[in-house]
């Protein structure tokens, strides 16, 4: 099962993999193929301003093969390709395709409209467009100056975790 | 094995619909059918009006491009795929039969039916006698 996160781990996250792709590709081994435990189906995330968008690669699927739910801010989708079509096994000269059942689960961030999630799948290419909730606007919190004595004792403690 | 060709650079693509494009190349199933041999192509992202498909001398190839369905000014967050065009070419052997190759794309898989070039029937030659007087 694997847990998705919005926010600094998924900053983490990224550099790690962008770091692993530098890695690779200094030894030119950076082909799809090659990167061992690639997530199944291909996943993409975009940032599109007003919504969250997941483009999932689904070749080969309809919508009535991909069940999609949402509980206590988990999106979790899962489907099957069924193996081999019915064509018996010997008849295959190549066999390339990624077939099998699969299931991808995601956090959702908080500001996330959950009631307008919507799910598109064509040509083989799943989208699904989460707005984003108004509340996430910038808020401006005034600041009251005081006595200069409390600061001195906690000073740069709740700057330490950035 | 899969390639990588990135068309420009080698920057991270962060919008699909610029003029930075992928090459991919396709998983494909060869298999064997009564008629002659089937191929199935996985192309995620390619309508049928955006695949081409080319037949010289004995290759076969087949071009799609990919429209990605977003936004233009959509920022990517996390990537496992990358978004570009679809290209592979295959040799065909010489018993299948060019002018009766069939393609049907559906929900993104391509599927080419290649069929074997029909074997000469043996025929009957039927030999006429002379009307007896």
């Amino acid at each position: 099962m694997r847990l998705f996160r919005w926010g600094n781990a998924l900053e983490a996250f990224r550099d790690l993999q962008q770091e692993m792709d530098r890695l690779l590709e200094s030894v030119n081994l950076a082909s799809d193929g090659l990167r061992y435990g690639q997530p199944y189906p291909p996943t993409n995330i975009y940032d599109a301003g007003s919504a969250f968008l997941i483009t999932v690669e689904l070749p080969g699927l309809n919508a009535s093969d991909v069940e999609i739910s949402l509980a206590n801010g988990v999106l979790t989708m899962k489907g099957e390709r069924g193996a081999n079509e019915g064509v018996p096994g010997d008849q295959y000269r190549r066999c390339e395709r990624p077939r099998g059942s699969w299931e991808r689960q995601f956090a959702l961030p908080e500001r996330v409209e959950e009631e307008g999630i919507r799910a598109d799948l064509r040509n083989g290419i799943l989208v699904l467009k989460l707005p984003k909730s108004p509340s996430t606007q910038p808020r401006q919190i005034p600041v009251n100056g005081g006595a200069a004595t409390v600061a001195g004792a906690s000073g740069g403690e709740g700057q330490g975790d950035v | 094995m899969s390639e990588n060709i990135p068309s420009t650079g080698g920057a991270e693509p962060v919008d699909p619909r610029t003029a930075q494009r992928w090459v991919r190349t396709p998983p494909i199933d060869i298999f064997e059918t009564s008629e002659g041999l089937v191929l199935r192509a996985d192309l995620p992202g390619v309508a049928p009006e955006s695949l081409e498909l080319q037949v010289q001398d004995n290759r076969l190839s087949l071009f799609g491009r990919v429209h990605a369905p977003l936004e233009a000014d959509a920022q990517i967050l996390h990537q496992e795929y990358r978004v570009g065009d679809f290209v592979r070419s295959f040799i065909l052997s010489d018993d299948v039969d060019h002018d009766r190759i069939r393609a049907k794309l559906a929900d993104g898989v391509l599927e080419l039916t290649l069929p074997r070039a029909r074997k000469a029937e043996p025929r009957k030659i039927v030999v006429q006698g002379g009307e007896p007087s």
